[in-house]
């Protein structure tokens, strides 16, 4: 293959970067206050909390599934980890708080992945009366709010490091360069990437698809309880309220960083772009005073610009190699002549 | 334009005189590096019931297809009762009373039975309102008359498929008005019981005037049901003969036809083969049974060892492949592994002891179709070293390379998603995966299907060559030429059962196919 076919493919499979990158250059020219160190910060702050999120829904995703229940586990998990913490054992040390934390959103994913995966129940259903009880649960817990957490509680999403950045930056790139490495050179992430694509080819090649599928869940649990400790350190607090609606921009940021619903399709990469991406357009149209619900419905516009985006991406790509197949059959047949 | 009526003069009085219902003339289809069909005439006359036989690959269902008005003919005729046509579409079809029953049966799942039988009209008035009682009433009668014993209001997708069928033949016999109904291969999954039961209404059926086309594989049903019988082989139409100047041998040999010019072919790729000794048992199969698909399946496996399973669709074949690597449970009987006994679960399990099934449905069951042919051909191999967590990529890569290379696989780089891929592409993809996993038992479920003359030798060359040299082989072909090609033995398959055992020696195509039509020697 040449060098300029290489160069095509290449921007073509990390598209969203170019186009991250071409916005925020014009941003930079025509948007005041947009281009300086905090704003930055600003940016990749509120997207981290997302951002992890965007990459739980995009696990279930990848696996050829979704899964609805992970704004309610964003609430639930830290919500059940700072009861145990504060009122129902107090004589606890207060990191168990964060372990309760993670694992009770392991659990969640785990109840769910069993559900799907041995007892076939629809992913959509199964889901969604998990979104809805584990919210309902989190409002008869917490009527409110509980406030004054330990402090170890908000170290992740309330502190600064070096140079005045936020920790839940760090997190969220730790989180992100991990799963990257996963997908990329661990034998796990490519038969996961398998199974989406084709449950049963996979099942037939010898994979071990059940066990794929109920770990895809328990990941996707795990990192929505993640973004849920991050969510609470921010605001000092665990809210009843917390993640209500995001599952929602989840998808959009997952379709925006190349993830197909129908599963097997998509970089860690793509989909960290994807993220900023929507953190830019936030922070943009805030800054230039749009309406706040304006903003909601230009996120909305993009789910739909992606969309098409990929269409044409993914037939162009096709186009190209094509051609490259018919030169290489016409030099084979040459070399036999 | 004389000429013109002149034909049209000829054709009437043809009709008239001989009671043809539908005529073919000089139909030839051709597909870009195949002819699927080449000169056939045909006739169908009023109230017959006309049998087609011939192998995978004769033809029949292009012929079918054509006459259903699903595709065109590339050159010919088509006369339906007085009328001339080039080509026909599916609506027209419909409208000359030409119906077609398929081996996998176009119901709504889950509409009753009496809703799919007056799907989609409903006999509606002309408001569009559907009278239900008047419905329930015809459909009460029309079981009655026929004598069909399951209750109308239970759910289409509650009954086996071949019940299915027969509910979509009761459609196409007494409710469409159909004057030609075709039926395309629809007994194979059939019991005796049903059997009995369709031919049955496809005699009265015959006795209202109308005509069928039979299509099956299996001379038996073709003999007892048929009024005359057409036998393609390899496009053409080899002869019509009337049923009662047939039996079972005289169909085998027409229908596998020649074998001079074979040999030669054969000969080719068997002069390397010398006597072999096989010694090292790998795999003992003994009584396995599958309820439903096949039982008192016993046989041993060596080491080196190309087994052929041959038999008709619906035969077990698959079903039997499928068990051994575990995607279905058997029901009684024992695997052994060299001398162990051994329970497979799935077929991860399978792949941890050696074994690996290349499935026949290659797209569904073969490739990750959106994934790159890196990322297919390594997938069993990975699924196998559970104990390597790491990939290593230049490895990888360099593995990779290695494959393309010795399978001949065209891609334009190994990045490219394997669903671009030409299908002799896509099946070496599937094979090299499989080879990349070094299995021991290798598991070929009808490796050559649907590809060409110059892709499926390249297949059959690398399981002779490469997959032979690593462990045993188990493999199944709709041709038993590509069987005879490379086996070292020949098990033919008929109903689920073993029923005969060919070595290289006693190969001949036409008694190998006599005895897959259920005859032993």
């Amino acid at each position: 293959m040449d060098r300029n076919l290489k160069i095509k493919i290449f921007c073509l499979d990390n598209m969203i970067w170019l186009i991250l990158g071409v916005f925020i250059l014009i941003c930079s020219i025509f948007v005041p206050y947009f281009f300086n160190y905090k704003n930055i910060m600003n940016i990749l702050y509120h997207s981290s909390f997302l951002g992890i999120l965007v990459l739980a829904e995009s696990l279930a995703l990848m696996s050829g599934h979704f899964d609805l229940s992970i704004e309610s586990t964003l609430a639930f998990a830290p919500g059940i980890g700072i009861l145990i913490a504060t009122k129902w054992f107090p004589e606890i040390h207060p990191i168990f708080s964060i372990i309760a934390t993670l694992l009770v959103g392991a659990g969640i994913g785990l109840f769910n992945g069993v559900c799907i995966a041995k007892i076939k129940i629809n992913p959509f259903l199964q889901t969604l009366s998990m979104l809805i009880i584990l919210r309902g649960l989190v409002l008869f817990l917490i009527p409110f709010s509980i406030s004054n957490l330990p402090e170890i509680f908000v170290f992740l999403g309330g502190s600064k490091l070096v140079m005045n950045i936020p920790t839940a930056i760090f997190v969220m790139f730790i989180i992100f360069f991990l799963f990257r490495f996963i997908f990329k050179r661990t034998r796990y992430g490519r038969i996961f990437i398998a199974t989406g694509g084709n449950r049963e080819a996979s099942f037939i090649a010898g994979v071990d698809t059940e066990r794929i599928i109920v770990s895809a869940f328990i990941l996707s649990g795990t990192l929505a309880a993640m973004s849920g400790l991050l969510v609470a350190g921010r605001q000092n607090a665990v809210t009843n309220a917390m993640g209500t609606n995001w599952v929602l921009l989840t998808f959009a940021g997952a379709v925006l960083g190349g993830v197909s619903l129908s599963g097997g399709k998509g970089t860690i990469m793509g989909i960290l772009g994807g993220t900023l991406f929507l953190g830019v357009v936030d922070n943009v149209l805030t800054l230039v005073g749009l309406s706040v619900f304006l903003v909601y419905a230009t996120k909305g516009f993009l789910i739909f610009i992606a969309i098409v985006i990929d269409q044409y991406k993914t037939k162009f790509r096709r186009e190209i190699l094509q051609r490259e197949i018919l030169q290489r059959e016409k030099l084979k047949d040459i070399s036999i002549k | 334009m004389n000429d013109l009526r002149r034909e049209f003069e000829a054709g009437k009085n043809d009709f008239l005189k001989n009671n043809t219902i539908l005529r073919l003339e000089n139909i030839t289809k051709i597909y870009p590096g195949t002819v699927a069909l080449y000169r056939v005439n045909l006739a169908i006359k009023k109230g017959e019931i006309h049998g087609i036989i011939g192998k995978n690959g004769a033809g029949k269902s292009t012929l079918v297809n054509i006459i259903s008005g699903i595709i065109a003919p590339t050159e010919g005729n088509i006369y339906v009762k007085k009328r001339k046509y080039k080509s026909l579409s599916t609506n027209m079809a419909k409208k000359e009373g030409i119906s077609i029953v398929t081996q996998t049966p176009q119901v709504i799942p889950d509409y009753s039975i009496v809703e799919n039988l007056f799907y989609p009209n409903f006999m509606a008035s002309r408001n569009g309102l559907i009278n239900w009682n008047k419905i329930n009433y015809e459909a009460k009668k029309l079981k009655d008359t026929l004598n069909f014993n399951i209750s109308l209001e239970s759910r289409m997708s509650d009954l086996p498929i071949s019940q299915q069928q027969i509910v979509l033949m009761i459609k196409a016999f007494f409710l469409e008005d159909s004057q030609i109904v075709i039926l395309d291969e629809v007994s194979t999954s059939f019991s005796k019981k049903d059997q009995i039961y369709l031919f049955k209404i496809i005699r009265k059926h015959k006795s209202e005037g109308k005509s069928i086309i039979y299509i099956s594989h299996r001379a038996d049903e073709i003999l007892e049901i048929c009024d005359q019988v057409t036998i393609f082989r390899d496009g053409e139409k080899v002869s019509t003969k009337n049923v009662l100047s047939l039996d079972k041998e005289s169909i085998s040999s027409l229908i596998v036809g020649n074998e001079k010019n074979k040999k030669k072919y054969l000969n080719k790729f068997t002069n390397s083969k010398n006597k072999k000794n096989f010694k090292q048992k790998i795999l003992t199969v003994n009584n396995l049974r599958l309820n439903g698909y096949f039982k008192n399946i016993s046989f041993e496996l060596y080491k080196g060892e190309i087994i052929g399973v041959a038999g008709l669709m619906g035969s077990g074949r698959t079903e039997i492949l499928k068990t051994i690597c575990g995607v279905y449970q058997p029901h009684s009987g024992e695997l052994k592994i060299g001398n162990k006994k051994i329970h497979i679960k799935n077929p991860s399990h399978a792949l941890n002891k050696g074994i690996i099934y290349l499935p026949e449905n290659r797209d569904k069951e073969g490739l990750i179709s959106i994934l790159s042919v890196r990322k297919n051909l390594n997938l069993s191999l990975l699924a196998r070293n559970k104990k390597a967590k790491l990939i290593n990529l230049k490895k990888e890569e360099r593995l990779t390379e290695q494959l393309i290379k010795k399978m001949d696989i065209v891609v334009a780089s190994p990045e490219q998603e394997t669903n671009d891929l030409s299908g002799g592409n896509k099946q070496k993809v599937v094979l090299g995966r499989i080879l990349a996993s070094k299995p021991i038992i290798y598991l070929l479920d009808e490796p050559t299907k649907g590809l060409d003359i110059g892709a499926k030798k390249s297949i059959l060359r690398i399981v002779k060559e490469d997959l032979s040299k690593l462990g045993g082989i188990l493999i199944t072909s709709p041709e038993i030429e590509d069987l005879m090609l490379i086996c070292d033995r020949i098990l033919v398959l008929f109903n689920g059962k073993i029923i005969n055992t060919f070595i290289p020696e006693e190969y001949n195509e036409k008694d190998i196919y006599f005895s897959m039509q259920g005859s032993k020697h």
